[in-house]
């Protein structure tokens, strides 16, 4: 299933947020959309998966989900998002049991993206007990087990240490090479965008605006920290971001 | 009628201690004190001794502290707050007299056959449902402000007299009984008359009967003081006692006997309402404090045999200390003592 | 360390002798003593024992406490303890669970819909501040002077704060949570029971606590009122008899009520949020 959007611009009352986006994204990619501050790139997610409405323009589904497929839009946050009173395994069936699945066929779904994660021993885990990387990985698990079309990822490493956040990247390629998903990636994080987009889109700063889209032909699993490729395309990223960062640094907060 | 002279005898008592009281100036002429009072009828004892200047002339200056009940007053008392009141032997007078506070030194409101005294009420609902006599009481609910309150002893009396069994629900004030049976929720209850009557004449409620068929010389209310002042204040008990008793002989003379004429009446109650149901204009006022015209006793004379039998009788339900005695409570020394 | 001046025997001769750093950290850290709680308790009782035995506390201000004592076993020798508590805790556990719930209830309804809210809450903040008891005559009118008046004083004295901390707690609620749970998909009804009440437990819990304290307020002056049983009315019996023992006891059954119902939310709360 592809994504596309056309036209997309929005404002709040009289303050312009976006500005004609269209976009599309392919099956089984993964796009990374990168932008200084308050471009406006995770009021796009929001649009993407229908949390949000935009004044302008239409998202588009191009095509059917897969059959098994329980929500196909399916968002991980940056903050995790995880119910505190319930245990890694209830955070997970919390999103399975509104779907009527439950005993032995919950029990193997959760099996299953619990050892995709890597948390096997933590099911009884309360969240509390867990450190950030953990929490991001139960976040990721619960997305896989409704089997999502589309994973919309709202700076999903941004709230943890640079070391979780290299090795949760690591997770993600191993993921993906095993089964490929398509993905929006949002974050300020050039580093990120590098080692996991297929395509980065460059905004602009408030009112966003598409300024490039960087295709990135090296396969995912053969990209390292560290690479001197990346580091180019990064440093070619950042001349492109620099003045508008600098700009949208300068501006005064919108309340 | 033997009632009669013996009252004449007390009035003769009270008139020569006032006079003795008079001939010999108290030491202290013009001693401060403070008299604490209900805005009640019953009262007027004080009301007259001060209006007319009886304690005046006993060499006392008097000073009034109106109160909204008995135990707050009964507490401002034991503190020194209050050097003499009139009110009724409840429980929690008797516990402060057990803990050396308070004495009775006087008796005030008695009941007397022959004249109006409280009575037994039932409401409506009551009433209609053939309750007329006290006697058919049985299992009815009775309304007491508090356990231990002369409302509770008035009740649990006729009832032992009937041999009946009543569900006594304490209510805290009189305004929420008078409410509660006006609206059916209790069923019956024992008030003075000059509440009684008006109630009946609403309809809402009716009188069963009178309280002195039970209690034939009921000390309703007495008169009382600090244990310090009972003791060591007698010069100043005594003086204050003469006062009251004149305003006494004066009440009882003018509204019972009636030896002053329609007159005289007329010129106590606007003496009285100038304490008494001051809300309201004087013509009601007039037939209320008329109504609830009660005889006080002459000379602050007490019946003790009624006060043993209350006190019996707290004893017996258990609400006081069980070797309290009737010394303990009264002190008998400054007036004639009856029963 | 080859910083010159360290090894600067000049410099080192003109500066002061060396100084330890004076500690300034302490203090404003809560710590647990439990046992002091216990002994500021001893130590008033001892005073309160001595001060009446020796006189220098008259019999009219403090009753002494082995007589209160003696008086609380005599209350559970004769049996009346259980026929006061038995009542009173009849009409504590009904009243109060009907005030509670149906606070929870409208609290939940005015934390989750625009209209409820804004016809419920003025009316809640209007019945807040009325001092419940004065409104006791009028209950009796209502619902008779019997458990039903006092049923209901009780519950509506628990009602109001329970509806205002429901609603604070569900608009307390991580409104990221609530996001999370319709990316999934999950049906309104599912987002109330399973994220929104759960995410608001908290709060309502902590309003318990001050509504049932409140409770045990109000069953004293619910007892005012025809009651020929309870705590409150055994209170206010000894209070018009002036039994200083009595009161003293029935008081301190009613701090123990306090103590027991904290305890109680304090064990709800171990069990129910161990996931803070």
């Amino acid at each position: 299933m592809d994504i596309r959007l056309s036209g997309v611009s929005h404002s709040y009352d009289d303050f312009e947020v976006l500005r004609d986006i269209s976009l599309e994204i392919p099956s089984g990619r993964i796009v990374c959309i990168v932008g200084p501050s308050g471009c406006g790139k995770s009021t796009l997610l929001r649009f993407i998966g229908g949390l949000e409405q935009p004044t302008q323009g239409k998202v588009l589904q191009i095509g059917t989900p897969p059959q098994d497929c329980l929500n196909p839009l399916t968002y991980i946050f940056q903050d995790f998002a995880l119910l505190p009173w319930r245990s890694v395994r209830g955070n997970i069936s919390l999103v399975l049991e509104d779907h009527g699945i439950r005993g032995a066929r919950a029990d193997a779904i959760i099996q299953d993206v619990l050892t995709r994660t890597k948390l096997s021993d933590f099911a009884k885990a309360l969240p509390k007990q867990l450190s950030g990387g953990m929490k991001q990985r139960v976040a990721i698990a619960r997305a896989l087990a409704v089997n999502p079309a589309v994973m919309l990822m709202d700076e999903p490493l941004s709230a943890l240490d640079s070391q979780t956040r290299e090795l949760l990247m690591d997770d993600l390629i191993s993921l993906w090479s095993r089964t490929p998903f398509t993905a929006v990636y949002v974050t300020h994080n050039l580093a990120e965008a590098v080692r996991l987009g297929h395509s980065i889109v460059v905004m602009s700063r408030r009112p966003g605006e598409i300024r490039e889209v960087v295709h990135l032909d090296k396969p995912l699993d053969q990209r390292q920290y560290g690479d001197a490729d990346l580091e180019e395309q990064q440093k070619y990223l950042w001349q492109l971001m620099r003045e508008e960062a600098r700009a949208a640094d300068a501006e005064l907060v919108h309340v | 009628m033997t009632i009669f002279t013996r009252r004449k005898a007390l009035a003769l008592i009270g008139g020569t201690a006032a006079t003795a009281a008079l001939a010999t100036p108290a030491l202290a002429s013009n001693r401060k004190i403070t008299v604490g009072a209900l805005r009640f009828t019953s009262h007027s004892g004080s009301f007259i001794g001060f209006e007319r200047g009886y304690f005046a002339k006993a060499g006392l200056d008097v000073e009034f502290k109106f109160f909204q009940a008995a135990t707050p007053m009964a507490v401002a008392i034991a503190s020194g707050d209050v050097d003499y009141a009139v009110t009724a032997m409840s429980g929690g007078l008797v516990s402060l007299a057990d803990k050396g506070a308070v004495k009775v030194i006087g008796g005030a409101l008695s009941e007397e056959t022959g004249i109006d005294g409280q009575k037994f009420l039932v409401s409506d609902a009551a009433y209609q449902a053939g309750v007329t006599t006290p006697a058919q009481l049985a299992g009815k609910s009775y309304g007491i402000t508090t356990a231990g309150s002369s409302f509770h002893y008035m009740g649990s009396k006729m009832a032992a007299a009937e041999g009946i069994d009543l569900k006594f629900k304490p209510l805290q004030k009189v305004g929420a009984i008078i409410g509660a049976l006006k609206s059916g929720q209790i069923d019956a209850w024992s008030i003075v008359p000059h509440i009684a009557k008006p109630l009946a004449g609403s309809g809402k409620v009716h009188i069963i009967g009178n309280v002195s068929d039970y209690l034939p010389d009921y000390q309703v209310t007495t008169v009382f003081t600090s244990a310090k002042n009972a003791a060591g204040e007698q010069q100043m008990t005594k003086d204050f006692l003469s006062g009251y008793s004149m305003g006494v002989a004066d009440y009882n003379a003018t509204m019972i006997d009636k030896s002053h004429g329609e007159a005289g009446i007329q010129e106590l109650v606007d003496l009285v309402h100038k304490y008494v149901y001051t809300d309201r204009p004087r013509e009601k006022a007039a037939k209320s404090i008329i109504n609830g015209t009660m005889r006080l006793n002459e000379g602050a004379a007490m019946n003790t045999a009624s006060l043993q039998d209350q006190l019996s009788w707290f004893q017996a339900e258990g609400l006081v200390d069980q070797s309290i005695s009737l010394e303990t409570v009264i002190d008998p020394s400054y007036v004639q003592t009856l029963g | 360390m080859s910083d010159p001046k360290m090894s600067d025997p000049n410099h080192q001769s003109s500066s002061p002798a060396p100084r330890q750093v004076t500690f300034r950290g302490g203090g404003f850290a809560p710590a647990s003593h439990r046992w002091i709680g216990v002994a500021v308790f001893a130590i008033l009782f001892a005073l309160a024992e001595l001060g009446t035995r020796q006189g220098w506390i008259s019999p009219l201000t403090l009753p002494l406490p082995s007589d209160v004592l003696g008086t609380f076993g005599e209350l559970y020798a004769s049996g009346l303890l259980w026929a006061h508590l038995s009542v009173s805790l009849t009409r504590l556990l009904v009243g109060a669970a009907l005030g509670a719930s149906l606070g929870i209830a409208v609290g939940v309804m005015i934390g989750l819909f625009s209209y409820v809210r804004a016809g419920l809450v003025p009316l809640t903040a209007a019945l807040f501040p009325i001092p419940k008891i004065a409104l006791l005559p009028l209950f009796v009118i209502w619902f008779g002077i019997d458990e039903g008046s006092k049923y209901a004083l009780i519950a509506f004295g628990t009602f109001t704060p329970t509806v205002v901390a429901t609603y604070g707690a569900v608009d307390n609620v991580d409104r990221s949570l609530i996001r999370m749970g319709q990316s999934f998909n999950l049906s309104w009804f599912s987002i109330v029971r399973k994220i929104v009440l759960p995410g608001a437990m908290p709060g309502i819990l902590s309003g318990l606590r001050i509504s049932l304290a409140i409770a045990i307020i109000l069953l004293v002056a619910a007892e005012m009122l025809g009651a020929e049983y309870g705590i409150g009315a055994y209170i206010l019996e000894a209070g018009s008899l002036y039994d200083l023992e009595r009161l003293f006891a029935g008081v301190a059954i009613l701090s123990l009520l306090g103590v027991a119902v904290s305890s109680v939310i304090g064990i709800v709360e171990r069990r129910l949020l161990d996931w803070r």
